[in-house]
Formats: C-alpha cells, sequence, structure tokens
C-alpha cells in the first residue's frame, strides 16, 4: 500500500476522484459526474434522462437508480477517507425514500464517510433535487476494507 | 382511472409482463425480463452487458445494477401478488452484497411477505450461475396507492 498519498491535498483528491469514476463504466453509461471532493462530503451529481423513471404518468424517477448513485457516491467518500488506495466492496446499503424525486430535475448525491475501522467504513448519504432542505432520500451503507491496494 | 392504472390493470389481467416492464422506462433501460418458472413462480432477469460493469478491474457488475434488478424484482412481486391492483411505491429498500456479481446475467425471485391495507413487505434473492449460490439479498417496504 502507498501510504505516501497526502489525501488532504484538493488537487490529489480530485485526481483519485477523477480515475476512480473513470474506473467505473457504469458511472460513465448514466451519467453520473463528480462535482466535489474537496471535503469529506464528496457530491455527485446525476442528470436527468427519461430512461431513469419509474412512472411516466406521474414524473417520477424510479429508486432503483437513486440507489446506484448513492452507492456509487458513497463507495468515492469511502475511498477518499482511508489512508492508501485501498480496494472496497459494498457490505450493504439501506436507503430510505423521504419523497419522490421528480422528472425533469437532476439528482444530487452528497456522501460523507464518518467513521472508520480496521477492516470497516461507514458512510452516510443525502439525495436531493438542489435544494439539500428537501432530501429525497437518505442511504446507510457499510463497506468492507480489502487491505489491497486498486493498483495490485 | 388514469391511463397508467388502466395500462397496469390490463398487463396484470393478462399477465402480460412485457407490458408491465414496458411501463416502467428504468426496468426497460436495465432490460428487465420477467420468466414464468414451470412452478408458475416468476423469475426476474438482468442479462449482462458492458455498461452495467462498476468494476473493471475484478470486472463485476455495479453493486447498484443488481440492487436495482432485486428492487425491481420486490415491486413487481408486490404488483402482480396484490389481491386488489394498488401500486406498491419503495418506502425502504436494504440490500445486503453477499458475492461480487461477475459479468454474466442475474436472476432474481422475490417473495410478498405481507401485504396490509397501507403497507406490504418483500424480500428477494439473487443469483447467477447458480441458485444455490445467492449474491445479494434485498429486503423492501411499500407504501401501497389506490390506482
Amino acid at each position: 500500500m502507498n501510504d505516501t498519498i497526502d489525501k488532504t491535498d484538493p488537487a490529489v483528491r480530485a485526481e483519485i476522484a477523477r480515475r476512480f469514476a473513470q474506473a467505473i463504466p457504469h458511472n460513465a453509461a448514466i451519467g453520473l459526474v463528480l462535482e466535489s471532493a474537496a471535503t469529506d462530503t464528496v457530491r455527485m451529481r446525476l442528470g436527468y434522462q427519461a430512461a431513469f423513471l419509474g412512472n411516466v404518468e406521474a414524473g417520477l424517477w424510479h429508486t432503483g437508480i437513486a440507489f446506484t448513485a448513492a452507492d456509487s457516491a458513497c463507495g468515492l467518500a469511502v475511498f477518499l477517507a482511508l489512508p492508501g488506495l485501498e480496494a472496497i466492496a459494498t457490505l450493504d446499503l439501506r436507503m430510505d425514500h423521504l419523497r419522490p424525486a421528480l422528472a425533469g430535475a437532476d439528482l444530487v448525491i452528497e456522501a460523507t464517510c464518518h467513521h472508520v475501522t480496521e477492516r470497516m467504513a461507514f458512510v452516510n448519504a443525502d439525495l436531493h433535487q438542489d435544494d439539500p432542505t428537501r432530501c429525497v432520500a437518505r442511504a446507510t451503507a457499510t463497506f468492507t476494507r480489502t487491505g489491497k491496494s486498486v493498483l495490485a | 382511472m388514469s391511463a397508467r392504472a388502466n395500462a397496469l390493470t390490463a398487463a396484470l389481467e393478462a399477465a402480460d409482463y412485457k407490458g408491465l416492464v414496458q411501463a416502467v422506462p428504468y426496468a426497460t433501460y436495465l432490460g428487465l425480463v420477467v420468466e414464468l418458472a414451470e412452478d408458475g413462480s416468476r423469475r426476474y432477469v438482468m442479462d449482462f452487458r458492458d455498461d452495467l460493469i462498476g468494476n473493471s478491474s475484478l470486472p463485476a457488475l455495479h453493486g447498484g445494477t443488481v440492487a436495482s434488478l432485486l428492487s425491481l424484482a420486490m415491486q413487481f412481486e408486490a404488483l402482480i401478488d396484490m389481491p386488489a391492483p394498488r401500486l406498491p411505491d419503495p418506502v425502504d429498500v436494504t440490500i445486503d452484497y453477499w458475492r461480487s456479481a461477475a459479468p454474466v446475467r442475474c436472476t432474481a425471485t422475490a417473495r410478498l411477505i405481507r401485504s396490509g391495507r397501507h403497507v406490504a413487505q418483500a424480500q428477494a434473492v439473487c443469483y447467477q450461475e447458480h441458485a444455490n449460490r445467492p449474491i445479494a439479498f434485498g429486503r423492501s417496504a411499500f407504501v401501497l396507492r389506490d390506482v
């Protein structure tokens, strides 16, 4: 493991985040982009697409695509919170759907890794449509640390 | 009754699972197919596609796509199994990841555990080549809306 990486350096964080996002084809496929990884909270944005709807008539996003976006953002938050470039895996993720996400508006995901142990990392995410005071969903996830470098 | 409710009710009555999937764009996006097993139970299948990969080095499917398959399986099963047609909206979803998802097709089976007046609860498992080696488990609660 390379422990010489300074993850407090904004340029380093941005580069790691860029590569992390790039290594995930499904993120690119759905158009999930990184907005900020400068602080402990990682912010990503998923642009609205009609293909993401669950209910066309009411104009509502399907909850499944929000789950995918939350998993990706939580993973990146964990990856940045760990000391090296350690491979991680989602152990479990719970999502509460507080209100429907409306068609036409993007989905913003803000994920924060709040605790790390020797083998685990714990992360929360808020999902909203550009109004953080009105969350559409909240996620709580646990990730396992593999102890192996992603470069290995 | 709304046009959507009419379409859903018609699809349900005819057991037209293709029509049900087509009513949900995100299910269509994932390529969801509902298969009828010999014992009359339903299997929810998501074929492998390169753009579903979440980890290129393993390689493995994105966990979110597996979660979505489980979630859709539970939602459709709730919709199909409901005594009177009501729309199940997911309130919460929890996914446990048991094994990494290989770059092959995924199959999910779901079970409506309970269907009350306002709330339904379901569980689902996802497997790949071997039904006895499930890769993920899901549970979900739904709030029921009259169509």
